[in-house]
């Protein structure tokens, strides 16, 4: 059964069909979504690493993932947290969509995955040890282990897939659109049967301390759009989707989800991190024009939103000069923290529930609406809401922009 | 031509789908020199570039290396804006810069239609391992360089890129072991046919650091050399190549990937891998009389059995550059476009990359001329 055509036949819709997550605040999508729904946060110290010498160091961690319970082909050990995140997701997304690992293997199928740090944990560890023993006593197998490339690969790896393509992105925290996007052109253009495509990270003294560093690390928790907001969370885990052509998700009989609609993709080319509000408008704008939607059908935009003054000043503005009268804004990031490269995913996946379910999640740790920002965040408690169409963005070091509209697929 | 809005929800961006894409320039920083006419000359000639290397200023478990000759940041780009750009950064920012010389201004009339595609390792391990050390042995964890902290995040030499030249299409980073260079040039072309970019300036880029060789040497990968090195093409469409006056050097007519399980099944699916490519281009093996592979003899050979034994010219890029890694297929496609500058190839001949990664995956790109 071939179902790959040429890329110059008409194009295919595109649904996501299944989801995988790992978050602090749930594991799976039950438990996510009920963490969505009820405004879940999961703020506690960072134990990831020595936090001796940080005044504050709070985070959002992952604490009960035991990677035995869903990684069964390739040995946990062999790979490092983001992977065994990413693998976790994807075996999760691939069984969401009630496709076993063998429904997979004679389809062609790509994995896309974001992220930021790839394997940063791993080379914290690494360097500690050499500054103890010297380099002769790196450990081979976490030398080994610690590549970017491997979060996809061990995805194709554990589920044993044959004809597959496996590519991580590394575009910072706006890389699980970016690998979404490709995905969605991926199918769209008749090249691939199925896609899992998302982010993960793990949370490493690294990133936290080039954070800290800058300023941007909240004492206690995120508050985004906020006008106490002071800063991001670091936070850690995966989201995964498996999307599909529409013809193929109906023959199969398959619960959608959601539709991908298109995206958006530009570079700021000015700061290297610093965002920029009209680059971003016109990501943004970009992103309707490629989906064929207005402004005013967006029900909800499901910010960046990191809680910091800089991105949520700057990102609000960009909002409304696009939308005469903006939607709702909120961001995940409050109850999430900020997973960098699943950041994007994680949201996604919230997005698809959102026009699922019925509801816009909300933006949690929320006291006083920055006037500034002039933004409705949906504070404090999740909103029923018909939701037909969504907006995600994206944003990342490098002036990296990607912003995702998903919509909700069923006969108008 | 703009990207119009469709008339339908979800009809997605209208771009050149159908209009096949095109290589139309390239530019090699490696380690027979900043100039591609260098790396040419050297690939094609079968000469080494790896060297003994200054032990001083290279710690580490390697006495020799493939290092670009005599190559800093400030040396190549000047000192302003290079105080804190790491050498991976430079050597992408460079290739870009070489490329966009070469091609002339008018290549960024749109900046906007413009995007890069650059590939990498884990962006400087020698970067963010050194930001961690100076968080552990500081007076005080946050004791670290600000400014040194975006060289941590692997997007660092595509964003930095941009900056530079102020490309400001789509700006992604690709990894994927040492199939990274066809990993970039397919998503490349799938950006491109999704219409979110006019032309894309894609490649790769790896740097020699002691941080990295220590991480290699530790992972097993054996005692091969390591080298290093930056290159960028130009993919864009046949048409848009035509109209910008453009002349293509070769057609992209396929990347194809595959999986394997471990050594012993590399080779019969880089074969499968090969095969569907060559199907999927509508072309024959009769065809193909140039390939760059990525590894030795097992990978040459199953190239040759999915040709049905025909023995196409075997042009090596590895043993005279040393493990460029990330960077290594995207040299790999480099030395084709030299071949194929130099007119070692003919109208309707076929050359392929290819490349078998330990991590679990082959690849094959098919160019024609």
């Amino acid at each position: 059964m071939d179902e790959v055509d040429e890329a110059r036949r008409a194009p295919h819709r595109v649904v996501i069909t299944g989801l995988g997550v790992v978050t602090s605040i749930g594991i799976g999508v039950p438990e996510f979504l009920a963490g969505l729904r009820s405004g879940r946060s999961a703020v506690k110290p960072i134990t990831a690493f020595d936090t001796a010498g940080f005044a504050y160091s709070n985070g959002c961690g992952i604490e009960d993932f035991d990677p035995a319970d869903w990684i069964k082909t390739v040995d946990p050990q062999e790979l490092g947290r983001a992977a065994q995140f990413s693998v976790a997701a994807a075996r999760m997304a691939a069984a969401d969509a009630g496709l076993a690992p063998a429904d997979l293997r004679d389809r062609r199928v790509l994995v896309s995955v974001g992220t930021t740090d790839g394997e940063s944990r791993d080379l914290d560890e690494l360097i500690e040890r050499q500054l103890a023993e010297g380099p002769e006593a790196l450990d081979p197998v976490v030398a080994r282990r610690a590549t970017a490339g491997l979060l996809s690969a061990s995805v194709v790896r554990e589920l044993e897939l044959v004809d597959a393509e496996a590519v991580t992105i590394p575009t910072a925290c706006a890389a699980g659109n970016y690998a979404i996007g490709s995905g969605y052109d991926a199918i769209r253009a008749g090249e691939v049967e199925v896609v899992l495509a998302g982010g993960a990270d793990a949370i490493c003294r690294k990133t936290f301390t080039g954070f800290y560093r800058l300023g941007t690390i909240a004492p206690e928790v995120c508050q985004p759009f906020d006008r106490d907001r002071k800063g991001i969370l670091t936070g850690e885990g995966a989201g995964i989707l498996l999307m599909e052509s529409l013809e193929s998700a109906l023959r199969r009989g398959a619960r959608i989800y959601a539709e991908v609609l298109g995206y958006g993709l530009n570079c700021d080319a000015h700061h290297p991190v610093a965002p920029d509000r009209d680059s971003l408008a016109r990501c943004i704008e970009l992103a309707h024009r490629n989906a064929g939607v207005e402004p005013g059908q967006v029900d909800f935009i499901s910010a960046h939103g990191t809680g910091t003054k800089a991105n949520d000043v700057t990102e609000a503005g960009a909002i409304r000069q696009v939308f005469a009268e903006p939607p709702p804004t909120v961001s995940v990031k409050g109850m999430l923290g900020h997973t960098m490269g699943a950041a994007s995913a994680l949201a996604s996946a919230a997005c698809a529930l959102a026009i699922t379910e019925g509801f816009i999640p909300p933006t949690v740790n929320h006291r006083e609406t920055d006037e500034e920002c002039g933004l409705d965040p949906v504070p404090n408690h999740a909103r029923t809401a018909d939701v037909r169409v969504v907006q995600n963005n994206a944003l990342a070091f490098g002036g990296n922009n990607a912003v995702l509209i998903l919509g909700r697929y069923g006969p108008e | 031509m703009t990207t119009a809005a469709p008339a339908t929800t979800g009809a997605g961006p209208v771009g050149a789908a159908g209009d096949e894409l095109v290589l139309t320039a390239w530019s090699a920083v490696t380690p027979f020199g900043l100039d591609r006419a260098e790396f040419g000359a050297g690939v094609l000639a079968g000469r080494t570039a790896v060297g003994e290397l200054d032990r001083e200023q290279y710690p580490g478990p390697y006495a020799r290396a493939g290092l670009v000759p005599g190559f800093s940041a400030a040396e190549a780009l000047g000192r302003k804006g290079t105080r804190t750009m790491d050498r991976v950064t430079a050597l992408a920012v460079t290739a870009v810069d070489r490329l966009i010389a070469e091609c002339g201004p008018g290549l960024l009339e749109r900046p906007e239609r413009v995007g890069l595609v650059l590939g990498t390792g884990h962006g400087s391990v020698q970067s963010i391992m050194d930001f961690t050390r100076d968080s552990l042995t500081g007076e005080k964890p946050y004791h670290v360089d600000p400014a040194r902290f975006p060289n941590t995040v692997m997007n660092r030499a595509a964003g930095q890129s941009a900056i530079w030249h102020g490309i400001k299409g789509p700006n992604s980073t690709i990894a994927g072991g040492r199939l990274t260079g066809l990993l970039a040039l397919n998503y490349a072309a799938r950006l491109h046919r999704g219409g979110h970019c006019d032309q894309v300036i894609c490649g790769a880029a790896e740097e020699y650091s002691v941080q990295r060789a220590w991480l290699e040497w530790a992972g097993g990968t054996g005692a091969e050399e390591l080298g290093e090195g930056g290159t960028v093409v130009l993919l864009e469409s046949a048409a848009g190549a035509a109209a910008a006056g453009r002349r293509p050097l070769a057609r992209l007519l396929g990347v194809r990937f595959r999986a394997h399980q471990g050594p012993g099944t590399a080779g019969a699916a880089l074969t499968a891998c090969v095969r569907a490519a060559l199907e999927r281009a509508g072309r024959s093996a009769e065809e193909v009389r140039l390939v760059a592979p990525l590894g030795g003899d097992e990978e040459w050979d199953a190239v040759v059995e999915a040709l049905g034994g025909a023995a196409p010219r075997r042009l090596d890029c590895r043993p005279l550059t040393g493990d460029t890694a990330a960077a290594a297929t995207s040299l790999q496609l480099a030395a084709v476009l030299a071949s194929v500058e130099r007119g070692e190839l003919s109208e309707g001949q076929l050359a392929l990359v290819t490349g078998t990664d330990r991590d679990g995956q082959v690849g094959c790109a098919v160019l024609g001329v």
